[in-house]
């Protein structure tokens, strides 16, 4: 096998050979560093590259298996992390250059319990900066650039973790998720994107944007890896004080590739709304192959839908305005400007709209739970659009020119605003060769159902095989 | 008198503008920006298309409805 097959093997393959030792973890660093040497001066993934500590970590991680010593399927595996995930010892820019030279003394939850399962950290990766955009720009350390065609958004704000595992750069990598920003790079970049039900995985130690909308989750090339994952990071963690005391599942009980039976809601408001015709294609012949594979697809009303951007708007700008008002007044005239401007508006929303948004947002969640209640899944496109240009400021979905920010966290705000499970996956290719995503969202801490009917439909189509042509 | 009816509604327009862009002023130096600063001329038009927007909100009907300040969602509540 050479070394570019290493790094698109999935994480699940990748540790079964681990294990058997048919390939070392030292190979497999070995083999990113140079596929990341090859193809970051296009895409622009990373913002530090930490090749002496993946080395150092991939001898370990070789000897205690070589030992017996095992530690499971995140064993040897290379990660990657959004660079607003703090690490000990490792500077940690949230994007931006004020924190050029900031190296936290702890580390995030989710890195501490990757390194305890013996994952290897190749580097942290590029983002929006301070997350506060869904298109991957960034002036301070470069723009990020779509794997399928460099002159393309990533998406955002986790635009480097997506065309780092798109590429092959990373195996695993970590993303944040206020509005989108899994998810959003994930389907424009071709991969899977999980965001996790609020309070399943711990955010402390992120820099935070929104107090109540930030999911951590995972970008992966497969829904096994999905699980994977979350098998490592899910869990109540003192440290954060929304983090749920929930029983985590095993969740790779999900991959039973069987989807009888299973109620999946597709919300007619999903296809009124501005939308691309090929990604509307795309997506109604996914979940027609998931009615094909035996899930009982039906159209359902979600009302509420045209307002999730008011409601997550609103509650978005007043709390990134909160978080990050001391940055503003020391130095605001350092950020981005396009961030600027949407932190500084953040400080005329007054409090009693702010209030107002979260009286709708709980009107919101009622309907969308009283939804669930009919039904075990919705599905729907997570993307309108594929990847437009960089730095465009209008897409055309449709018959409809709308601001780039609008269409791309049209149908990813809802579940920030529910905080209910979803997560992205392939589901085809635009005549310009561009990934299309499917999103499917579940019960709050039902991740299983989720996993399952997302590991069902990629198991009966090809498309997650694909691979960029970088 | 028609034709002094326009120049009435400018001057008012105008006088409201500046009456707007006044308080915008009072609010940016209370949230602790530099009201001296050039980048203003540039947030008051944003904040201007930002407050517009979420005018939309009382579009929703929330009459009895309590924020939603419980973040977690309850797994018992499926």
């Amino acid at each position: 096998m050479n070394a570019l097959e290493l790094c698109y093997l999935s994480a699940g393959e990748l540790s079964r050979r681990i294990k058997k030792r048919d390939v070392s973890p030292v190979e497999i660093v070995d083999a990113h560093l140079a596929r990341i040497g090859e193809t970051d001066g296009t895409l622009n993934s990373f913002i530090t590259l930490l090749p002496d500590q993946a080395r150092a970590a991939a001898r370990r991680a070789e000897s205690e298996i070589l030992a017996g010593r095992y530690r499971g399927p995140l064993h040897g595996i290379p990660v990657g992390l959004k660079d607003l995930f703090n690490t000990g010892g490792v500077r940690t820019t949230s994007g931006s250059r004020i924190f050029d030279t900031f190296a936290p003394q702890r580390d995030c939850t989710v890195a501490a319990r990757f390194y305890q399962a013996g994952a290897i950290l190749l580097g942290k990766l590029n983002l929006h900066p301070l997350a506060y955009g869904p298109t991957g720009e960034n002036a301070d350390y470069g723009h990020m650039h779509n794997p399928w065609n460099p002159e393309l958004i990533t998406g955002g704000s986790s635009g480097g973790s997506g065309s780092a595992t798109a590429a092959g750069q990373c195996t695993i990598t970590m993303g944040s998720d206020t509005g989108g920003s899994v998810r959003i790079p994930a389907a424009l970049c071709g991969i899977v994107g999980l965001k996790p039900t609020y309070g399943r995985v711990s955010r402390y130690g992120l820099t935070p944007l929104s107090w109540t909308m930030d999911h951590p989750g995972p970008m992966v090339r497969t829904v096994e890896d999905a699980a994977l994952t979350m098998n490592v990071i899910a869990g109540h963690d003192p440290n954060d004080a929304a983090s749920a005391r929930v029983a985590v599942p095993d969740y790779t009980s999900a991959l039973s590739g069987d989807v009888r039976g299973l109620k999946i809601g597709i919300p007619r408001e999903f296809f009124e709304a501005p939308l691309d015709p090929e990604v509307a294609a795309a997506v109604r012949q996914a979940i027609g192959q998931l009615g094909d594979l035996g899930a009982i697809t039906t159209e359902v009303s979600l009302p509420m839908f045209q307002h999730s951007q008011v409601i997550s708007g609103t509650i978005l700008m007043a709390e990134a305005a909160a978080c990050h008002r001391e940055l503003l007044a020391r130095e605001g005239d350092k950020l981005y400007p396009p961030v600027r401007l949407r932190l500084e508006a953040g400080l005329f929303i007054t409090a009693v709209d702010y209030l107002k948004a979260q009286q709708a947002r709980s009107v919101f969640n009622r309907e969308a739970r009283h939804l669930l209640q009919e039904v075990d899944l919705l599905v729907g496109p997570t993307e309108p659009v594929t990847a437009p240009p960089i730095l465009a400021e209008k897409v055309q979905a449709g018959n409809q020119s709308i601001s780039t920010t609008a269409a791309l966290t049209q149908y990813t705000r809802p579940y920030n605003i529910t905080a209910f499970p979803a997560i992205t996956v392939p589901c085809g290719f635009s005549r310009a060769g561009l990934p299309i995503g499917l999103q499917l969202a579940g019960q709050p801490f039902d991740e299983l159902t989720v996993l399952r009917a997302a590991h069902a439909y990629e198991q009966a189509t090809s498309w997650h095989t694909r691979r960029p042509p970088i | 008198m028609p034709a002094e009816i326009p120049l009435n509604q400018d001057a008012f327009r105008e006088a409201f503008r500046e009456a707007f862009r006044e308080a915008f002023r009072f609010l940016a130096a209370q949230a602790g920006l530099d009201t001296a600063s050039p980048h203003l001329d540039e947030l008051y038009p944003y904040v201007q298309g930002v407050l517009s927007g979420v005018r939309s909100l009382d579009e929703i009907d929330v009459d009895g409805v309590e924020p939603d300040l419980v973040f977690i969602p309850s797994p018992e509540a499926n």
